[in-house]
């Protein structure tokens, strides 16, 4: 094709354009990178792998998009890790399975990070017209449970058992292998209700009705991070977990609907 | 010189990859000592996933022969406009990953899917139902038993059959007397292939069945299950599942062995992938 003059002059200004935008961005991320560490930028730890319980999966890249993440059940990823998979940092929904690896040496000291709420959720058409965690007792209800295995499944058992509600178990249909699987079946409306964090509810706005659990039946929901003895950069694990426990890191935590550490516990 | 190398390296690749397709199966059994193997297998999850597992999946078997054999007789001996797109839809399900079944499977049998919502008015639910891992097996397992069926079928010399309708016989007997006994092998080939990726399915059926001891939980789904519990009881699993594929493929092949063949060529065990 021949080059004519209107092709140069839309070059030139393509050129231009794009210098110009790249100019913008530029003086953007200076702008941002010059400022204090606790602001609305987030930082970048880079060069570790994050093993994150799967109700983590909006929070923690938002507090640094930096590391690669894998997501999944807590128990999932712990049994990855006891066979070796390539983890820098475990951060569990409970703190019993970080303690179990930290007894078999696998990881180092945990440390609390953050606490939830375990919620009833329904699809909004709610089909079974469940209104209470009573109402789970009602002939025909397909209730969706994580599996006993995984932390929200073992939440799940705890609050049954505090309510005097086990012969609601009758009503499983199901039991996924995360919460977030559990949250999909509802939110699909193929389940009648199910139990996930007020986190995972949070996600899906529109979709599911949040029943809150009565406080003297809700469990203690504590979350544990440690950093991998296998691992190959606990310099880089170290400082993310410092950022996870830093002001910015527990704000955006409670933005996303998680509660603060209770001060005995942080740890540090 | 050269032609020794080429030779070392002919060799080295074929040791590599039978190395590589042996070693994880082999490695099950060497992480699993027998007698704990039959330990698990009274455990009841293992027991119940048996049970569930080849309920639905010979039921599900059941059903693909029933309605796939006429499906690939009538694409295989029949010329229409449309054909090329029906094999291409009943090989669909082939490529499709089998997450995005169980995603389709939902969208169509689901509370609020496309037959669903009208099943459930009138009071029939198929999510989280045995049934439910039975159509979710049907679906990924017929396209492997219709294509080889399709291509045993077409494999029959027309002569035969337009000869047996001349001497008298109708449609059926024909079909029964001549096509059928001429496409065994091929069907049986098909039908092993279903078999095994029915029994392996995963997916689709988590997705569409969910997971429940006794219910749903098929020997898959135990794995799955199990392996943040218990590994041994994994293993023992999986062993299970490889001795029974094992068998699967030994039981096709001395069944093979049994039919008068017309293969030309001098090896009878590549008859798996004959039409």
């Amino acid at each position: 094709m021949p080059i004519t003059s209107g092709h140069v002059a839309w070059c030139k200004r393509a050129v231009s354009l794009i210098a110009l935008t790249a100019l913008l961005i530029g003086m953007l991320t200076a702008g941002g990178a010059a400022a204090r560490p606790d602001t609305q930028t987030s930082t970048r730890v880079t060069g570790i792998t994050v093993y994150a319980a799967a109700s983590l999966t909006d929070v923690f890249p938002k507090i640094d998009s930096g590391p690669k993440y894998s997501f999944g059940s807590s128990s999932a990823l712990a049994a990855q890790i006891t066979q070796g998979a390539p983890a820098d940092v475990f951060a569990s929904a409970n703190t019993t399975i970080p303690a179990q690896l930290f007894a078999k040496g696998l990881v180092q000291k945990p440390v609390v990070f953050t606490r939830n709420r375990l919620v009833l959720v329904v699809p909004t058409s709610n089909p079974a017209g469940i209104h209470s965690v009573y109402d789970l007792k009602k002939q025909g209800v397909k209730l969706v449970i994580a599996a006993p295995a995984v932390p929200v499944g073992t939440y799940t058992l705890q609050v049954l058992q505090q309510m005097g509600l086990t012969s609601v178990l009758a009503n499983v249909v199901s039991r996924e292998s995360d919460v977030r699987s559990v949250l999909s079946k509802v939110a699909l409306g193929e389940a009648d209700a199910g139990f996930v964090y007020a986190t995972d509810a949070k996600t899906v706005p529109g979709k599911v009705r949040v029943f809150k659990i009565p406080a003297w039946a809700q469990p203690k929901v504590t979350y544990a991070m440690a950093i991998v003895s296998a691992s190959g950069n606990k310099a880089a694990a170290q400082r993310f977990i410092k950022e996870v426990l830093s002001k910015a890191g527990q704000k955006k935590m409670l933005g996303a609907g998680f509660l603060t550490i209770p001060k005995a516990k942080s740890g540090r | 010189m050269r032609k020794a190398l080429l030779a070392f390296l002919y060799f080295l690749a074929a040791a590599v990859a039978l190395a590589f397709l042996t070693l994880p199966m082999l490695a099950i059994f060497v992480h699993v000592p027998p007698g704990r193997l039959i330990d698990q297998l009274s455990n009841p999850v293992v027991t119940d996933a048996l049970i569930v597992s080849f309920k639905t999946t010979l039921i599900a078997q059941a059903l693909v022969l029933l309605f796939g054999t006429p499906t690939a007789y009538l694409l295989a001996s029949r010329r229409f406009p449309g054909r090329s797109l029906c094999i291409t839809l009943v090989e669909l399900p082939l490529v499709l990953p089998p997450a995005v079944a169980g995603i389709g499977l939902l969208a169509a049998f689901g509370r609020f899917g496309l037959l669903g919502s009208g099943l459930s008015w009138a009071g029939i639910t198929i999510p989280f139902t045995q049934s439910a891992v039975t159509i979710a097996v049907a679906f990924v397992a017929s396209p492997l038993y219709v294509r080889q069926a399709i291509a045993a079928f077409e494999a029959i010399d027309p002569n035969l059959v337009a000869a047996s309708r001349t001497l008298g016989a109708g449609p059926a007997r024909t079909f029964f007397r001549v096509v059928f006994p001429l496409a065994r092998g091929g069907l049986l080939a098909g039908e092993a292939l279903a078999f095994a990726r029915g029994l392996g399915e995963f997916g689709a059926t988590i997705m569409f069945a969910g997971s429940l001891q006794k219910v749903t939980q098929t020997l898959p789904l135990a794995i799955y299950a199990e392996f943040e519990v218990n590994f041994d009881v994994t293993l023992a699993i999986s062993a299970l599942l490889v001795l029974i594929s094992t068998a699967l493929l030994i039981s096709l092949k001395l069944t093979a062995l049994w039919q008068p063949s017309e293969q030309t060529s001098r090896s009878r065990f590549a008859l798996l992938s004959s039409s």
